[in-house]
């Protein structure tokens, strides 16, 4: 099992249900995989980060990886 | 002329003149309104070398054609001079019932000339113009003035007013508005101060001229209930600006400790979720779908607007996470009318050089109740804050040894909240903002972390920042509206330009507004060389902390990196070639000529060079 931190930024968290949240998952997982466990609707466009740096649906996660989820802002 | 009033306001508070001037169409096509006007006017009329807080300068107040017509987010309205603080072409924009009642009293712009004996303010209403004795409300702050002038004229007035730091000439003062509006970050509100003018107040009562009533007035009503729906399914307005905070937090973007730092594990106190959990009231500016000013409660249990900008700055930056703290000090920013970016990143400067030993003073990272001293003093420019209120460069310009190298500014206006220290297409957007350092003109940040790489200095993202000027720098800020709905709900740039041939019965396309921002861009590069025409390319530099590798993070996602110059200079390269822009980042002849701006070149050969 790998332990994956996610964080919910934004509006997304009232969808998501929540902010933080540490999870134990069965490796391999995907960012994608990771992403359709949390409920948010599809095509809202989104980003993802791993530990601050962009990460695309196919990547494969690892044990303490802080995952980001965030909807596109434009700096105002 | 559909679409413009065809009527400018002149109004000299020498001699107490006031004088209405039309326009011709040449100069509305050429020009469409808000920066636009403000620039050719303020190119035409001032001669280079004067004293920014002398008579010689002037206040331009000006709106686009489709400013305050019932549509998404038409409520803003440009204000603008020679800059006291950065010397050069100076703007900004601010949410303001003056930009509708303005276009109703039959006016597309007022020019504030000279300088009353003694504070006055000045009444429109119409064709009516009074400028009166100011002596009950000067003084006072912007909060009380404005309430003093609602109790006068009604809460329907539009109104501009300086608080104590306009007065006193703060270099980093602002206009003010409504609950927390504010405008003009380089010292446009010092301006109005040195004119002895405290404040704007504008009602009227005719109809805009507008090419298709009808046609407008639906197409207005529809896409106000449209954007509106789009805000509620995305819920950005609930934490509005702000909800950003976090995400910088995370890819290691937050500006902390003076930008040294660039994230905090207590930066969850102050994020978007908590303000909107604190959340007391909401405003917004005229015409708005998706108010963006979240209003809580500070520490003296006053109301004050946050947005972003005033967290970053005034918050992380200075290391306070303590949100109604945060929000006090963005209280008195606004009742003193100070720029809150400015403000956050001078009392940054300011504790960072004690920190360093440059020099001796009180104030450390943190201290919120010395914050909100200093910032009194700042607003009355007494003790040491007659030093803060002249802006970090010209504190690190006295100062000495290496603190320029850490005063976070471009041209000589703060940065606002966001550490470049390792984002090099954000760092070239600071850079070559064209009223100093700002990210309204381009914010390239998301796309440069996601879209392309963190690490490039690749052609991109000179030309994404170039994309992005001509529309948040160029078309928001001339046919003037509030960006909100295009950049963060997805609204169409096309419905922009259907607004603007609706009302002006004109059949222009992206491209013909594109160009028109070009010209603006390249005119004010003009102006800042007329008035330093030994300009080169440094001064389109960002701060050079971002450079230092002993300044890069120790950990996380940019552990041990920093900008690296030539790579840079490259990148400016880029960005010049894109804009046939000479190395020294001054437009050509030959652009010039393809803009129009043959004569305007040929004005500023008589005292610099160009290519």
């Amino acid at each position: 099992m790998i332990k994956i931190k996610i964080k919910i930024i934004g509006p997304f968290i009232y969808e998501a249900g929540f902010s933080e949240k540490e999870l134990e998952l069965e490796p391999p997982i995907t960012a994608g995989q990771l992403l359709s466990l949390v409920n948010l609707q599809e095509g809202r466009p989104k980003i993802m980060t791993r530990n601050g740096k962009a990460i695309s649906p196919k990547e494969e996660l690892e044990d303490g990886d802080r995952i980001a989820i965030c909807p596109i802002y434009s700096g105002g | 002329m559909n679409g413009w009033t065809g009527n400018l306001l002149r109004i000299n508070l020498t001699t107490g003149s006031v004088k209405k001037e039309s326009f011709t169409e040449e100069f509305a096509r050429s020009w469409i309104g808000g920066r636009g006007f403000a620039l050719k006017i303020l190119w035409d009329e001032l001669k280079p070398g004067i004293d920014a807080l002398g008579p010689e300068n002037k206040l331009v107040v000006a709106l686009g054609p489709i400013a305050g017509i019932p549509a998404p987010n038409t409520g803003k309205t440009v204000v603008a001079a020679k800059s006291p603080l950065t010397g050069g072409y100076g703007d900004g924009n601010l949410g303001t019932r003056v930009t509708v009642e303005l276009r109703k009293a039959g006016y597309d712009g007022l020019i504030i000339e000279g300088q009353a004996l003694s504070p006055v303010y000045i009444n429109i209403v119409n064709d009516r113009v009074e400028i009166l004795p100011a002596g009950e409300i000067w003084g006072k702050g912007t909060y009380e003035t404005m309430d003093w002038l609602y109790k006068k004229y009604g809460k329907a007035a539009g109104i501009l007013t300086i608080g104590q730091g306009g007065e006193n000439k703060v270099l980093f003062a602002v206009i003010r508005s409504m609950e927390g509006r504010a405008g003009g970050r380089p010292g446009i509100g010092a301006v109005m101060g040195s004119k002895n003018l405290k404040a704007i107040v504008v009602k009227g009562s005719n109809d805009i001229p507008m090419a298709d009533p009808p046609g407008m007035k639906k197409l207005g009503a529809e896409d106000l209930r449209k954007v509106g729906e789009i805000d509620k399914k995305t819920g950005w307005s609930v934490q509005g600006t702000t909800g950003v905070l976090s995400w910088c937090n995370e890819v290691a973007a937050l500006p902390v400790r003076n930008m040294r730092k660039t994230s905090h594990p207590d930066a969850w106190r102050i994020d978007g979720e908590r303000l909107n959990n604190a959340r007391v009231a909401t405003y917004g500016c005229p015409n708005c779908t998706m108010r963006c000013g979240i209003a809580i409660h500070d520490h003296e249990g006053r109301e004050s607007e946050l947005d972003y900008e005033n967290v970053g700055m005034l918050g992380s930056n200075l290391e306070i996470f303590d949100l109604p703290q945060l929000a006090s000090l963005n209280y008195l920013c606004d009742d003193y009318g100070l720029d809150t970016i400015s403000a956050g990143g001078v009392l940054g400067f300011y504790a960072d050089a004690i920190d360093h030993g440059s020099i001796e003073g009180n104030f450390k990272f943190g201290d919120a109740e010395r914050a909100k001293e200093l910032l009194r003093m700042t607003a009355y420019r007494e003790g040491v804050g007659n030093f803060l209120a002249e802006g970090s460069r010209r504190m690190a310009q006295k100062i000495g040894r290496d603190s320029m190298d850490y005063a976070i500014q471009v041209k000589g206006l703060e940065c606002s909240a966001y550490n470049c220290k390792f984002i090099p297409g954000m760092a070239l957007a600071f850079a070559t903002s064209p009223i100093g350092a700002h990210h309204k003109e381009s914010w390239v940040i998301m796309f440069e972390i996601t879209q392309t790489s963190r690490e490039s200095y690749g052609p991109e993202k000179a030309q994404k920042v170039v994309e992005l000027q001509r529309i948040r720098g160029g078309i928001f800020e001339f046919i003037v509206a509030c960006r909100f709905p295009w950049i963060e709900l997805g609204w169409d740039l096309q419905h922009y330009v259907d607004y603007f041939n609706t009302i002006t019965g004109m059949n222009w396309t992206l491209a013909d507004l594109f160009k028109v921002g070009d010209r603006i861009y390249a005119l004010m590069k003009f102006f800042w060389l007329r008035e330093f025409p030994d300009w080169d390319r440094t001064r389109d530099y960002p701060p050079k902390v971002w450079f230092d590798p002993s300044n890069a993070d120790k950990e996380g996602p940019i552990a041990g990196k920093v900008l690296e110059w030539d790579k840079y200079e490259k990148l400016l390269d880029s960005f010049y070639e894109i804009r046939g822009w000479d190395k020294r980042g001054i437009p050509t002849k030959k652009t010039a000529v393809a803009l129009g701006l043959a004569k305007e070149a040929a004005e500023v050969e008589k005292r610099a060079k160009l290519e």
